[in-house]
């Protein structure tokens, strides 16, 4: 079985999750098996703005354990991270990375700000 | 908002459909108007997250908002039918007066200010919509840098706001318009958009110093992009955002 460590910047409870990637899709959207498609299928929610379609960075994860065991990214993915707020080298899409080993031991970290938003905060 | 671990706290909005505007017989805005949850603000190109409800869940569908920021609400929101599409077939369902929530304003395709270059924009179809709010931002002022639109469809009905852009060009000496109609299927549109594309930022000078935005539908937008990058264009200088 593969296992996702879930830690959430906000300071929410830590999260694991044991599944057998060949048995994605878990749910309907972003990239069967991956982190997006394996948290919504197991009830952690997970931004995802633009449906898991690769076109937007609400789905911004930071991996720290785990990197090697993720399908590479594309180069599409790459121009959207370039636009992601706390981007880092090991930073991934959730609704692109795909976990394809049966053995992964992953942990990620959901950062508090993900969103591609003009503001925070809304005018009152 | 959602119980779920997670969730987080994200500013959500109810809107009501104030009115509809057919394009084309496949081809429709919606004009919201927020009713509560604030004043949404966004930049030009970003979407919104619309609640879809389906028969047993509910699904979360991007739409980009090709109104402009300096006009406020209404936030216009434009789309076609696609076969299996869900999200579009709920949305066409809709009448005046209907209830809308959704979420955002998000995007990572944005345009906040004209870089201090020429700038072009590559459009296919409905997906005018966020180079819209662009093109009107780049063109506020009296002067600048050249600014290019490329507008391609199947059909000429599918060139929407067509008038306000051609008018946009009357207006602007620096702003150029050209349309490419083509009816001869996906693969045939975006070949000749990426020839037209070619002819005139590649083969014609050596200039790399351009900008480019380019939006459109499925994998010809990536080949538009390996052509201009490849063609020696700075790799984010070369915008794009793929429906």
């Amino acid at each position: 079985m593969a296992r996702i460590r879930i830690v959430f910047e906000s300071g929410e409870p830590e999260q694991i999750v044991e599944f057998n990637p060949a048995d994605a899709p878990f749910q309907h959207d972003g990239q069967p098996g991956s982190i997006l498609d394996v948290l919504l299928g197991h009830h952690i929610h997970l931004e995802h703005a633009c449906g898991g379609n690769c076109a937007c960075t609400t789905c911004h994860v930071i991996v720290k354990q785990g990197f090697n065991k993720l399908s590479e990214a594309s180069e599409q993915e790459e121009d959207l991270l370039d636009r992601a707020p706390g981007l880092t080298p090991t930073s991934r899409l959730g609704c692109q990375a795909v976990v394809d080993h049966a053995d992964a031991e992953i942990v990620i970290l959901v950062p508090r700000y993900t969103i591609n938003q003009v503001s925070e905060s809304r005018d009152e | 908002m959602s119980g779920e671990p997670g969730a987080g706290r994200r500013p959500s909005y109810l809107a009501r459909i104030e009115r509809i505007l057919d394009h084309a017989r496949d081809t429709r805005s919606l004009f919201l108007r927020v009713v509560e949850g604030g004043r949404p603000r966004w930049t030009p190109g970003m979407f919104i997250s619309i609640s879809i409800p389906l028969a047993d869940e509910m699904r979360v569908r991007p739409y980009t908002i090709a109104s402009s920021p300096e006009d406020g609400e209404p936030l216009e929101i434009v789309f076609n039918r696609v076969t299996g599409g869900t999200g579009v077939a709920w949305l066409f369902e809709r009448k005046p007066g209907d209830e809308i929530n959704f979420t955002g304003p998000f995007g990572a395709f944005t345009l906040d200010h004209a870089p201090e270059r020429e700038l072009v924009f590559i459009a296919e179809g409905t997906a005018i919509a966020p180079i819209r709010p662009m093109l009107r931002r780049v063109l506020e002022p009296k002067s600048g840098n050249p600014v290019r639109l490329l507008y391609a469809a199947d059909h000429a009905d599918h060139l929407l706001f067509r008038g306000e852009i051609e008018r946009w060009a009357m207006a602007h000496p620096r702003f150029h318009f050209e349309t490419v109609v083509a009816d001869a299927g996906y693969e045939a549109l975006y070949a000749r958009i990426i020839e037209e594309v070619e002819r005139r930022w590649v083969g014609a000078d050596n200039d790399r110093t351009r900008h480019f935005f380019v939006c459109g539908v499925g994998a010809g937008v990536l080949s538009i992009r390996d052509a201009l990058r490849g063609a020696g264009y700075e790799r984010r200088a070369v915008r794009y955002e793929l429906w």
